[in-house]
Formats: structure tokens, sequence, C-alpha cells
């Protein structure tokens, strides 16, 4: 028979009914701090984390794959092994860039099984991080310069991926060189300056382009 | 190297400058509207390194929808459960099954209560609340400023609904007809069936059987419908009737005339995949917009130029990026405090 006092006692169903308690609980504080909380099993640190980089991730897989079921897949299968090692996790600086990492790791990992290619984090897809150039804060009656879009889009296929990934780390997901470096899986901070230097370089026709239009 | 040495590679490598453009705080923006004030030569570099950076993007844009999103978790959790029953253990046995048991129910409990908190909060969904109307389930979605929601019908249509704005039906549609009530504005993408598809609004009843339209009606009585495919009509209180064709929009204005136009698509229906359109428009219009699509309060100080207009496109951007986009090229000045914008004309 079940024992009432034993249910009384466990745990699993004092979780605060808060509804926005994930958010105000861990809004302010450091990444270390949210990740050593779900290693220890706090669910709404992994709440927390959820809904933080769930739809992120999505996004920034679909530059990887844009199959929704390979990046779903992948997804959970991450979530999954982190929740079952919880208590045994190694440290998270940036969590963030951590589940980028790991997340372009699985992907690879499963594009290489499913299509026979050979990818790994050195050496992607040139199709992967495609970048697209939006004009919005241009007014919208100028009409737009076939002839500028058409330099830009040369400009943009010099790229390397490498560079266009980094590119993108840094000016669409506006991350920091350091998390740049983590999610490239470069040893040294500066790496990520170079790679972002070189595609600069690239794109000078872009900048000087732009130059004689103002 | 200073700043004010600075030519525009060196801001575009900038970690603190790039921050100030997709994170800003309090911090790099006292810090960089200090500084333009003390170099105002710079400004015109400032703003190609600000708009070359915010021109980058993702080519494939991945829209996640709220059934993916909770699937996801639900997969995550429900694998977690999984695992639980696997454990073994043959002494104490009578405890263990009762705390596999306990444990079985206590993830459902939690996996219930999560997917109530996810639709209620993680994707703040317009308020929903049941109405029994005749044994019937009245569901009603009604959306505040600054929020907007995707909501999909039994019968596979959905329905972009704007801020300010509310829908009402009866649940799984039992009649012969579709019927929805509409306050306010939103886009729908209605799926073709037999059984016509109706929108009410203010008395004027849309009918369709499978299109794409815009609905806006607004608090002042003006109404307008845009048909982007398919075909719809519609029949106002006052006995008259419009058919649309793709591409063109009914307008009633405020005096209950009605007329029929060409529309942008972009400026019409841009809203529903969070693209924020300027179109000429005027300070107040500008202001209106804003206020409904954040949810803020936008206050001014000093006098705007009543020639003042402005035409841009900004998607999924942040309020900053936005009034930054706006104003700083006008020379106008700007502040947010928690919900509050002000708005400054120095001169």
């Amino acid at each position: 028979m079940p024992n009432p006092n034993y249910a009384k006692s466990d745990t699993t169903i004092s979780i605060p009914l808060k509804l926005t308690a994930s958010i105000k609980e861990y809004e302010n504080k450091p990444d270390q701090d949210i990740w050593s909380a779900f290693n220890k099993g706090d669910e709404l640190a992994f709440n927390y984390i959820y809904r933080m980089y769930a739809s992120p991730m999505f996004q920034f897989g679909a530059q990887i794959s844009n199959d929704e079921y390979i990046l779903q897949d992948c997804i959970q299968n991450i979530f999954i092994y982190l929740r079952r090692k919880r208590g045994g996790l190694s440290k998270v600086q940036n969590i963030k860039a951590y589940l980028f990492k790991i997340l372009q790791r699985e992907l690879i990992r499963k594009i290489n099984r499913e299509k026979g290619t050979s990818y790994d984090t050195r050496n992607l897809g040139e199709a992967f991080f495609p970048i697209e150039i939006s004009h919005e804060t241009k007014l919208i009656q100028d009409e737009f310069d076939e002839e500028k879009k058409k330099l830009v889009e040369e400009a943009l296929d010099q790229l390397t991926v490498r560079q266009r990934q980094a590119i993108l780390l840094l000016y669409e997901e506006g991350m920091s060189y350091k998390e740049v470096a983590e999610v490239m899986e470069l040893n040294e901070v500066k790496s990520a300056r170079k790679i972002i230097y070189r595609a600069l370089a690239s794109l000078r026709v872009l900048l000087k382009n732009r130059k004689q239009t103002i | 190297m200073r700043y004010k040495d600075y030519d525009i590679e060196d801001f575009l490598m900038d970690e603190f400058f790039i921050q100030w453009i997709k994170n800003p705080n309090d911090n790099n923006r006292h810090f960089w509207e200090k500084w333009l004030e003390q170099h105002p030569e710079k400004r015109p570099v400032v703003m190609e390194a600000v708009s070359i950076i915010s021109a980058i993007h993702y080519k494939g844009k991945f829209a996640v929808n709220d059934s993916l999103y909770i699937e996801t978790f639900e997969n995550i959790i429900k694998a977690e459960r999984e695992c639980g029953h696997k454990v073994k253990n043959t002494s104490e046995r009578r405890t263990w099954d009762f705390f596999v048991l306990f444990r079985q129910v206590a993830a459902g409990l939690l996996i219930l209560f999560c997917l109530g908190l996810l639709y209620r909060v993680v994707f703040d969904p317009a308020v929903q609340e049941e109405v029994k109307e005749h044994e019937v389930v009245v569901l009603k979605k009604a959306n505040p400023a600054g929020k907007k929601s995707l909501i999909t019908l039994s019968d596979g249509s959905k329905i972009y609904l704007n801020a300010e704005s509310e829908i009402s039906y009866k649940a799984g549609f039992p009649d012969s007809v579709r019927h929805l009530r509409l306050r306010g504005e939103a886009f729908f993408e209605v799926a073709k069936e037999s059984r016509p598809f109706v929108v009410e609004t203010q008395g004027t009843q849309i009918q369709v059987l499978g299109t794409s339209f815009n609905v806006n009606q607004k608090e002042n009585g003006s109404l307008t419908v845009a048909l982007v495919s398919g075909k719809v009509r519609i029949n106002d209180p006052q006995g008259n009737q419009v058919n649309l064709e793709p591409n063109e929009m009914m307008v009633k204005d405020q005096g209950g005339n009605l007329h029929k136009t060409n529309f942008d698509p972009l400026e019409i229906t841009g809203w529903k995949d969070k693209i924020l359109v300027f179109k000429k428009s005027t300070f107040s219009e500008v202001r209106e917009k804003i206020e409904k699509w954040y949810g803020v309060e936008v206050r001014i100080n000093g006098r705007i130029n009543s020639n003042w207009s402005y035409s841009g496109i900004y998607k999924d951007e942040t309020l900053e990026n936005v009034l930054r986009g706006i104003f700083f090229t006008s020379g106008l000045s700007y502040t947010i405090e928690n919900k509050n914008v002000t708005i400054t004309n120095p001169r």
C-alpha cells in the first residue's frame, strides 16, 4: 500500500507554482550559477534554459540543416542527454555558446551518418550559414539599386563558410569574440578576431561602396 | 587607438560597439550617446557601421511554432520518465513499486503542469477564456498591446492575431458555418472546406471558402479587408455587398463609405511576419504603431515639425533598434524607461 508519509516527503511535488518564477529567479544570475543549479537537478533552472535557448538553437541549427525533424531530434537528444547526466556535468561559463557548440556537433554527426558526408566543425559544408543582407533601415521609397545589390552578393560569395559563421555569430547573435571562439571550437579568442578581420577585408568592396553613397 | 581615430572597419571589429547595437544596456548606451555628442563628426561613420551590423542576418529564418516547441519539451520530459521505468531493485520491492508509480504520477502531473505553464507563459499566447453558451464552449483569445499570437483552429485554419485584438468562436466549429468574431486586426489563412468561413466584425460579415486575407477594424469604426489569395465576399450592416479579388483591399471609412483600392502586401500584412513597416508615416502614425507593437507609451518633449515623415522596414527588431533607426537620423533623441518612451527635440 502506498505510504502517505513517503509521498509528502518527496520533493518533486513541491515545485514553486509561480508562472514566471524561472525567469524571475534566473534572469540576472551568471550562467555558471544557472548551470550549476541545473546540474543539481533544479527544474526551474532547466525550465529557464529551455525557454531562453530552445528557439535560438532551432534558429542557429537551421543554418546547418533546415530539416525540422533533424533539428528537433538533435535538440531534444541534447537536452535528454544533459538531464540524464545531471550531477556529473562539467562547469559551463556561457550556456548559449556551449549549447550552440554541442548542437553543431550533433547536427554534423547526424548529417554525416545520413548523407555519408564527412563534415566537422572546421570543415563545414559550403552551403551552411548563408548570409542575407537586409535593407531594413533604408528608406522604402529608395529603389533598391540592383547594381549595389549585386556587388554586395559578390562580396558575400567571397567569404568562406567559417567567415560567414563568425560574422553571423557576432552580428546576428550578438555574441562576444569569446563566445564565437567557443562555438567555433577555436582555442584562442584572437583567432575569432582574425577570422572577422579577414572577412571584413573581403567585404571592403561593400564598405567602400557604401562610403561613396554617404 | 582611440575611438576618435576609428574608421568603419575598426568600429565593425569593436566588441563594445557591437554590443551597443545588439545588446544595448544602460552602460554601453550611456557611453556611446555621450561619446557621439562629443564627436558629432563621427556620426556618419557610426551610422554606417550601425546599418551594416544590423543588416546582416541569417538567410533562412526558422520559425519555431508553438506545437514544435511544446512537443520538443514534452519529448524531453517523457524520455526522462521512461528512464524512470528502468529502476531495477528486488529488495524493498513494495517501496520501489510505489516509488515508480508515484514518480509516474508525479511526472504526469509535472508534464501537465509544464504544458499548462508553457501554454500560458512561455509563448505568452492570448489570454484564453472559456464561456459556456448553450453547452457549446466559446473560445476567446485576446492580445494586449505589445503581444501578437498565432492561433491554429481545429479545421487547420491559421489566424495571426495582432496586438490589442480579440477573436472568439465556438470550439470545434459545430455549426454548418465556421463563424468567428473579431475585434481589432487579424490575418487569416483559411483552410479549404465545404463549409463557408465567416468573420464578423461590428456587424460586417466577411465570407470566404479558402483564402488568406487581412482584416483591420479600428476603434474609430473604420475597417479594411485586404485579400491576398482566393475570394471573399463582404456584407455590411447597411446592406452593401463587396466582392474582392486578390490584391484588392476594401476600405470602409469612419463615415461608412466603401471603396476598393490596391495595397502593398508588406505594409498591410507584414506585421504577421514580425515586420514593422512605416511608409511615409506621420509622427502620430509612427507613435501609434510603436505603442501598439511594443506595448509602450510614447511621450514628446518639444515640437515635432509637421512635415516630419518616416519610411522604414524593421524585421523582428528590438524597440531600441527601431527607435534608434527612426529618431537618431532625424536628430531627435529618445529615452526608454520601463514601458515609457520619451522623444525629445533638442532644437
